[in-house]
């Protein structure tokens, strides 16, 4: 802790830099896709100067982008806020079952009842977050339950769920495929409709998140020492936990289970910021929104007109790096 | 009053049926209604029976979800034709079908449906069942197909012509036929029979044949031993493609044992054209290639 002081990080900047990316990143991004269009054209386009490409790029890339910004934001923030509250760097929606959850609920949805309507799915999604949320703050509401045994809980649960999954692919293989894509998690076919479900979520999630900053560094410094200073730990914790699974089933109701997001952003992040809440949560949403971004821009761009699951990018991306990680965190210490 | 709402209801009528030009017919499909002028020139079809029923009535579709694979288009309509590819046929690309500045989209009912309304937004679409479609509702497909691009007329000919070849292949079949027949698709790990109620199954149960796996459900997936138990007379093996299950069972006495196996009645049958292509061209190959196989002919 002491040598990540000591070498000066500049917060403020980083996140400064990381958000002009994000931007620069939109644009090209508009760009890329089973039509290639230009930057310039994508200014004159967005400026309403020409409108050869209007339709593209209002109807199927702008909501895209808006989507993956979101969702990519969504999961990092959620999984910021885990790894702070178990103090657990390996936590993460992934992790705690959040998605294992929703992702069962999709399963049977899509398995079970192909014929129900298009809106069943984000929100049933939603309800098998929910469900394992309920589960793991009824675990966590035990008072004095340590925070690692909480990590255990929820990696108990996801392989409940996990095991529901396996025998709904066995004993309803009807469109196993289109069940693995959600799984995989993925922005197409996504539209404005998606942004307009997700979007509120969001805009009451962030401010919440923001208000609980400050506390978060509490958490991290230990139960006891957050109860000496005035606060109730499992309150606090049961506030933060229930925050961080209505921001990650919110997103994955949306683009589905999408890995490794809400792992890595914050680690990422972490090495540039420090650990400081303030700082270290909204670079990781930044983060997180990039990476989601990259990932569906090249699953667009790679083999049109075949597209690529964001899912499995964001899993060939982030695999990789984080065993770098862990090694540069092993060389550290 | 009476009177009055009963004057303006029908001069409603009238209206809408003066707006609708003199060629434009209402598709009932899986959705609902769509309405669709003119004679569509600019097809584009998601599904592979569908393809197989626009270029039964002559229509090479601008745009096809192919999955990337020219070769399996290639061997559905016989000849290399002229198409853009508009990915695959569970995400299709909707830029590429946008750019294709379509006239009439053919989507799947189930496969398509959260994209649907943004396939409106392109082209009038109808959506019909591919995926989960039995015989019948092929037939039922291709009819509403014919009316969706104006070849009312041509549509009854091609399903005439298309019942007298089926029913010329079932007069081939021995009338003193009492095996037992079934198909199993062969996967790397699985082994999956389709039922008296799946699409194949239907195939023979139209030539006469009785299935050996009477179930509502179209697929059943099976062991080696359950497999053993069903014994079937006739056993058609779909394999995917590479290794599979039943390269594996061939070395076990069970495998040995089967009455097809020691009856020497295992015979391949062509993945694409048995279980994915469900179109009228690819069930007259599927039943001349029985016929083929089982007896020479």
């Amino acid at each position: 802790m002491k040598k990540t002081t000591r070498k000066q990080k500049r917060p403020l900047l980083a996140i400064l830099i990381l958000a002009v990316i994000l931007i620069v990143l939109s644009v090209i991004s508009i760009g890329i896709g089973a039509l290639y269009i230009s930057p310039d054209a994508v200014v004159t386009n967005l400026l309403g100067l020409d409108h050869s490409f209007e339709f593209i790029i209002q109807q199927y890339r702008l909501p895209r982008i808006i989507l993956a910004i979101l969702a990519g934001a969504g999961l990092a923030a959620a999984g910021a806020i885990l790894q702070g509250v178990i103090r657990n760097p390996l936590a993460s929606p992934d992790v705690v079952g959040i998605s294992k959850g929703s992702g069962l609920a999709a399963m049977a949805v899509i398995l079970i009842f192909p014929e129900s309507p298009v809106y069943v799915l984000p929100f049933s999604a939603f309800a098998g977050a929910a469900i394992i949320a309920v589960l793991l703050l009824m675990i966590a509401r035990k008072k004095s339950i340590q925070p690692s045994s909480l990590a255990l809980s929820g990696i108990a649960l996801g392989a409940v769920c996990h095991a529901g999954m396996q025998y709904m692919m066995v004993k309803f293989p009807g469109d196993v495929n289109a069940a693995l894509i959600w799984l995989t998690g993925s922005l197409w076919g996504r539209n404005w409709e998606e942004v307009k479900l997700l979007a509120p979520w969001l805009l009451i999630l962030f401010p919440i998140v923001c208000i609980l900053i400050p506390k978060l560094d509490l958490m991290s410094l230990g139960d006891e020492l957050a109860q000496g200073l005035g606060e109730n730990a499992n309150r606090l914790r049961f506030i933060l936990i229930f925050t961080a699974v209505a921001l990650a089933g919110s997103c994955v109701a949306v683009v589905g289970s999408i890995g490794f997001i809400g792992l890595l952003a914050p680690h990422i992040a972490r090495r540039l910021t420090g650990e400081k809440a303030k700082y270290l949560l909204p670079a990781s949403a930044l983060i997180g929104a990039i990476i989601l971004l990259i990932a569906d821009t090249l699953g667009r761009g790679i083999m049109p007109p075949v597209e690529i699951p964001a899912g499995i990018l964001t899993a060939v991306i982030g695999a990789p790096y984080f065993l770098y990680l862990l090694k540069f965190e092993a060389r550290k210490q | 009053c009476l009177i009055v709402s009963g004057c303006s209801s029908s001069q409603n009528n009238n209206g809408s049926g003066k707006s609708e030009s003199k060629d434009s017919r209402v598709i009932h499909d899986e959705e609902g209604k769509t309405t669709v002028s003119g004679t569509p020139k600019r097809v584009v079809v998601l599904e592979l029976s569908f393809l197989d029923a626009v270029h039964n009535l002559g229509i090479t579709p601008v745009g096809i979800a192919d999955d990337n694979k020219k070769d399996m288009i290639k061997k559905l309509v016989g000849s290399s034709i002229d198409y853009t590819s508009v990915g695959t046929r569970s995400e299709p690309n909707l830029e590429v079908i946008s750019s294709l500045k379509p006239d009439l989209i053919i989507a799947d009912a189930e496969r398509h449906k959260n994209i649907y309304k943004q396939l409106k937004k392109i082209a009038p679409t109808i959506e019909l069942k591919s995926r989960e479609a039995t015989y019948d509702e092929t037939i039922d497909s291709f009819t509403t197909i014919a009316k969706a691009l104006n070849k009312e007329d041509e549509g009854k000919e091609k399903l005439a012509e298309h019942k007298k070849v089926i029913n010329d292949l079932k007069a081939e079949l021995p009338k003193d036929e009492n095996r037992n027949i079934v198909l199993g698709v062969a996967r790397a790990d699985s082994f999956q029979l389709h039922t008296s109620s799946s699409y194949d199954g239907e195939i023979f149960k139209m030539l006469g044949f009785t299935h050996a796996v009477k179930s509502d459900n179209a697929y059943q997936e099976v062991s080696l031993e359950q497999l053993s138990k069903i014994d079937p007379d006739i056993l058609f093996i779909s394999a995917n493609e590479g290794k599979t299950i039943v390269d594996e069972w061939k070395t076990n006495p069970l495998w040995k044992n089967l009455k097809a196996v020691k009856n020497g009645q295992v015979y391949d049958a062509d993945r694409d054209t048995w279980t994915r292509f469900r179109g009228i061209k690819s069930s007259e190959t599927s039943a001349k290639d029985v016929l083929k196989k089982v007896y020479n002919k």
